[in-house]
Protein backbone atom coordinates (compact mmCIF):
# COMPACT_ATOMS: atom_id res chain seq x y z
CA UNK A 1 0.00 0.00 0.00
CA UNK A 2 1.29 3.38 -0.99
CA UNK A 3 0.84 6.13 1.56
CA UNK A 4 1.37 9.57 1.03
CA UNK A 5 3.77 10.66 4.05
CA UNK A 6 3.98 14.82 2.86
CA UNK A 7 1.37 15.35 6.56
CA UNK A 8 3.90 13.21 8.39
CA UNK A 9 7.06 15.19 7.11
CA UNK A 10 4.91 18.85 7.26
CA UNK A 11 4.17 18.15 11.01
CA UNK A 12 7.67 17.31 11.73
CA UNK A 13 8.54 21.01 10.50
CA UNK A 14 6.01 22.54 11.84
CA UNK A 15 7.38 20.90 15.21
CA UNK A 16 10.75 21.63 14.46
CA UNK A 17 9.67 25.23 14.24
CA UNK A 18 7.91 25.08 17.54
CA UNK A 19 11.41 23.65 19.00
CA UNK A 20 13.04 27.36 18.41
CA UNK A 21 10.00 29.42 18.66
CA UNK A 22 10.63 28.04 22.24
CA UNK A 23 13.77 28.20 22.53
CA UNK A 24 13.74 31.60 21.16
CA UNK A 25 11.29 32.92 23.28
CA UNK A 26 13.39 31.34 26.80
CA UNK A 27 16.60 32.94 25.48
CA UNK A 28 15.29 36.44 24.90
CA UNK A 29 13.64 36.26 28.16
CA UNK A 30 16.53 35.81 29.57
CA UNK A 31 18.44 38.88 27.60
CA UNK A 32 15.24 41.12 28.49
CA UNK A 33 14.36 41.41 25.07
CA UNK A 34 10.47 41.04 25.93
CA UNK A 35 9.43 42.01 22.03
CA UNK A 36 11.02 39.22 20.71
CA UNK A 37 9.45 37.11 23.72
CA UNK A 38 6.31 38.16 23.19
CA UNK A 39 6.42 37.77 18.90
CA UNK A 40 8.02 33.82 19.78
CA UNK A 41 5.26 33.01 22.23
CA UNK A 42 2.87 34.56 19.43
CA UNK A 43 4.46 32.74 16.86
CA UNK A 44 4.20 29.12 18.82
CA UNK A 45 0.44 29.49 19.78
CA UNK A 46 0.15 29.99 16.06
CA UNK A 47 1.83 27.44 15.30
CA UNK A 48 -0.78 24.99 16.53
CA UNK A 49 -4.25 25.48 14.49
CA UNK A 50 -1.69 25.24 11.47
CA UNK A 51 -0.65 21.84 12.88
CA UNK A 52 -4.17 20.93 13.47
CA UNK A 53 -5.41 22.20 9.98
CA UNK A 54 -2.24 20.08 8.26
CA UNK A 55 -3.63 17.08 10.09
CA UNK A 56 -7.20 17.17 9.34
CA UNK A 57 -5.94 17.83 6.03
CA UNK A 58 -3.74 15.34 5.20
CA UNK A 59 -5.94 12.48 7.27
CA UNK A 60 -7.57 11.23 4.72
CA UNK A 61 -5.07 11.40 2.08
CA UNK A 62 -4.46 7.65 0.35
CA UNK B 1 1.21 -37.84 51.51
CA UNK B 2 0.86 -40.84 49.09
CA UNK B 3 -3.07 -39.01 48.63
CA UNK B 4 -1.11 -35.78 47.64
CA UNK B 5 0.90 -37.73 44.95
CA UNK B 6 -2.39 -39.46 43.79
CA UNK B 7 -4.29 -36.65 43.10
CA UNK B 8 -1.50 -34.42 41.15
CA UNK B 9 -1.43 -36.84 39.01
CA UNK B 10 -5.03 -36.76 38.60
CA UNK B 11 -5.06 -33.25 38.13
CA UNK B 12 -2.46 -33.92 35.26
CA UNK B 13 -4.75 -35.99 33.27
CA UNK B 14 -7.29 -33.42 33.32
CA UNK B 15 -5.68 -30.44 32.50
CA UNK B 16 -5.80 -28.85 29.14
CA UNK B 17 -2.59 -28.66 27.26
CA UNK B 18 -1.26 -25.06 27.36
CA UNK B 19 1.89 -23.38 25.57
CA UNK B 20 3.40 -23.35 28.73
CA UNK B 21 3.66 -27.21 29.20
CA UNK B 22 6.15 -27.71 26.97
CA UNK B 23 9.32 -26.05 28.20
CA UNK B 24 10.63 -23.64 26.17
CA UNK B 25 7.28 -23.37 24.77
CA UNK B 26 7.14 -22.82 20.45
CA UNK B 27 6.61 -19.09 20.27
CA UNK B 28 7.08 -17.18 16.92
CA UNK B 29 6.68 -13.81 18.31
CA UNK B 30 7.30 -12.14 21.28
CA UNK B 31 4.43 -10.24 21.42
CA UNK B 32 2.19 -12.33 25.03
CA UNK B 33 3.41 -9.57 26.84
CA UNK B 34 1.13 -6.71 24.61
CA UNK B 35 -2.37 -6.44 25.77
CA UNK B 36 -4.20 -3.61 23.87
CA UNK B 37 -4.72 -4.56 20.14
CA UNK B 38 -2.51 -3.05 18.15
CA UNK B 39 -0.02 -1.39 20.68
CA UNK B 40 3.18 -1.98 18.94
CA UNK B 41 1.66 -0.48 15.77
CA UNK B 42 2.35 3.41 15.25
CA UNK B 43 0.33 4.30 12.00
CA UNK B 44 0.70 7.22 9.88
CA UNK B 45 -2.43 8.67 11.18
CA UNK B 46 -1.24 7.89 15.45
CA UNK B 47 2.33 9.45 14.37
CA UNK B 48 0.50 12.72 12.90
CA UNK B 49 -1.85 13.02 16.21
CA UNK B 50 0.99 12.30 18.17
CA UNK B 51 2.56 15.37 16.09
CA UNK B 52 -0.61 17.58 16.90
CA UNK B 53 -0.74 17.11 20.60
CA UNK B 54 2.78 18.25 20.89
CA UNK B 55 2.24 21.34 19.14
CA UNK B 56 -0.22 22.52 21.00
CA UNK B 57 2.04 21.23 24.31
CA UNK B 58 4.68 23.50 23.09
CA UNK B 59 2.45 26.54 22.46
CA UNK B 60 0.65 26.30 25.81
CA UNK B 61 4.55 26.18 27.42
CA UNK B 62 5.13 29.20 25.83
CA UNK B 63 2.53 30.97 27.15
CA UNK B 64 4.03 31.69 30.66
CA UNK B 65 6.78 33.43 28.79
CA UNK B 66 4.37 35.30 26.99
CA UNK B 67 2.31 36.59 29.87
CA UNK B 68 5.68 37.58 32.04
CA UNK B 69 7.10 39.46 29.20
CA UNK B 70 3.73 41.20 28.70
CA UNK B 71 3.81 42.32 31.92
CA UNK B 72 7.14 43.80 32.01
CA UNK B 73 6.78 45.69 28.77
CA UNK B 74 3.60 46.98 30.71
CA UNK B 75 5.44 48.06 33.52
CA UNK B 76 3.00 46.47 36.02
CA UNK B 77 6.07 44.36 37.38
CA UNK B 78 8.53 48.06 37.81
CA UNK B 79 7.79 50.15 41.03
CA UNK B 80 7.80 54.24 40.54
CA UNK B 81 9.17 56.32 42.88
CA UNK B 82 9.29 60.14 43.20
CA UNK B 83 11.71 62.14 41.82
CA UNK B 84 14.42 63.27 44.48
CA UNK B 85 17.19 65.68 44.18
CA UNK B 86 20.78 64.56 45.14
CA UNK B 87 22.95 67.57 44.34
CA UNK B 88 24.17 70.77 42.72
CA UNK B 89 26.33 68.68 40.03
CA UNK B 90 29.25 71.22 40.37
CA UNK B 91 29.13 70.54 44.08
CA UNK B 92 30.44 67.32 44.04
CA UNK B 93 33.97 66.94 42.92
CA UNK B 94 35.36 64.55 40.40
CA UNK B 95 36.31 61.54 42.11
CA UNK B 96 33.87 62.22 45.43
CA UNK B 97 31.08 60.54 46.65
CA UNK B 98 28.05 61.51 48.80
CA UNK B 99 25.31 59.54 50.67
CA UNK B 100 21.78 60.26 50.60
CA UNK B 101 18.77 58.00 50.85
CA UNK B 102 15.95 57.07 48.78
CA UNK B 103 13.23 55.87 47.79
CA UNK B 104 12.90 55.72 51.64
CA UNK B 105 14.39 57.60 54.08
CA UNK B 106 15.78 54.17 55.51
CA UNK B 107 17.68 53.02 52.26
CA UNK B 108 20.82 54.63 52.14
CA UNK B 109 22.37 55.34 49.17
CA UNK B 110 26.22 56.33 47.52
CA UNK B 111 26.31 59.44 44.78
CA UNK B 112 29.89 59.08 43.10
CA UNK B 113 31.06 61.55 40.53
CA UNK B 114 33.33 59.69 38.34
CA UNK B 115 33.77 62.16 35.44
CA UNK B 116 33.08 65.51 33.96
CA UNK B 117 29.93 64.30 33.17
CA UNK B 118 29.85 60.86 34.42
CA UNK B 119 27.65 59.85 37.55
CA UNK B 120 26.78 56.45 39.57
CA UNK B 121 24.44 55.90 42.50
CA UNK B 122 23.99 52.54 44.34
CA UNK B 123 22.09 51.64 47.39
CA UNK B 124 24.60 50.81 49.30
CA UNK B 125 23.62 48.29 51.56
CA UNK B 126 26.04 45.27 51.21
CA UNK B 127 24.81 42.64 49.05
CA UNK B 128 25.92 39.93 51.88
CA UNK B 129 25.14 41.19 54.87
CA UNK B 130 23.72 44.89 54.57
CA UNK B 131 26.66 46.52 55.84
CA UNK B 132 26.89 50.26 54.20
CA UNK B 133 29.62 50.22 51.52
CA UNK B 134 31.44 53.13 50.76
CA UNK B 135 33.52 54.93 47.82
CA UNK B 136 37.67 54.28 48.45
CA UNK B 137 38.53 57.21 46.07
CA UNK B 138 42.43 55.65 46.79
CA UNK B 139 41.03 52.15 45.56
CA UNK B 140 38.83 53.13 42.70
CA UNK B 141 36.10 50.86 44.03
CA UNK B 142 33.08 50.92 46.67
CA UNK B 143 34.51 48.66 49.89
CA UNK B 144 32.56 47.07 52.01
CA UNK B 145 34.43 47.01 55.52
CA UNK B 146 32.55 44.17 57.60
CA UNK B 147 34.22 41.04 55.10
CA UNK B 148 36.21 43.07 52.71
CA UNK B 149 33.54 43.20 49.74
CA UNK B 150 34.64 44.98 46.82
CA UNK B 151 32.14 46.60 44.07
CA UNK B 152 32.70 47.99 40.50
CA UNK B 153 32.02 51.33 40.31
CA UNK B 154 31.21 51.19 37.02
CA UNK B 155 28.39 48.56 36.92
CA UNK B 156 27.92 48.01 40.63
CA UNK B 157 28.95 44.03 40.28
CA UNK B 158 30.72 42.24 43.03
CA UNK B 159 34.69 41.78 42.47
CA UNK B 160 35.77 40.27 45.29
CA UNK B 161 34.89 39.12 48.76
CA UNK B 162 32.08 37.31 50.07
CA UNK B 163 28.91 39.37 48.15
CA UNK B 164 27.74 37.48 45.59
CA UNK B 165 24.94 39.62 44.06
CA UNK B 166 25.16 43.45 42.35
CA UNK B 167 24.38 46.46 44.32
CA UNK B 168 21.10 47.86 43.28
CA UNK B 169 21.80 50.59 41.08
CA UNK B 170 20.03 53.69 41.06
CA UNK B 171 18.78 55.84 38.10
CA UNK B 172 19.64 59.01 37.51
CA UNK B 173 19.49 62.36 35.52
CA UNK B 174 21.05 65.72 35.30
CA UNK B 175 18.30 68.39 34.78
CA UNK B 176 19.88 71.96 35.18
CA UNK B 177 22.56 71.62 36.99
CA UNK B 178 21.01 69.34 39.70
CA UNK B 179 21.57 65.52 39.67
CA UNK B 180 17.51 63.47 40.39
CA UNK B 181 16.95 60.00 41.47
CA UNK B 182 14.43 58.90 39.25
CA UNK B 183 14.13 55.69 40.41
CA UNK B 184 15.55 51.96 41.41
CA UNK B 185 16.72 49.15 39.41
CA UNK B 186 15.65 45.75 40.03
CA UNK B 187 17.50 44.06 43.22
CA UNK B 188 18.65 40.84 41.03
CA UNK B 189 18.88 38.15 43.39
Amino acid sequence: MKRSYRGVILLCFVLLLNIICTQQAVNSYFYERYERVVLFAVLNIVLFPIAIWIYFRERDVK
Amino acid sequence: MGEDIKNNKKADINRTKHNNDKIPFEENNYTHNIRKAGERRLDRRGFMKTMVGAAGIFAVSTLPWGALAVKELSGLGSKSHPKQKLANANDLKIGEAIEFAYPGEHDAALLVRLGENEYKAYQNACTHLKCPVFWSKEEGRLVCPCHHGFFDVKTGKPTAGPPQRPLPEVVLSKEQGAIYATGVKRYET
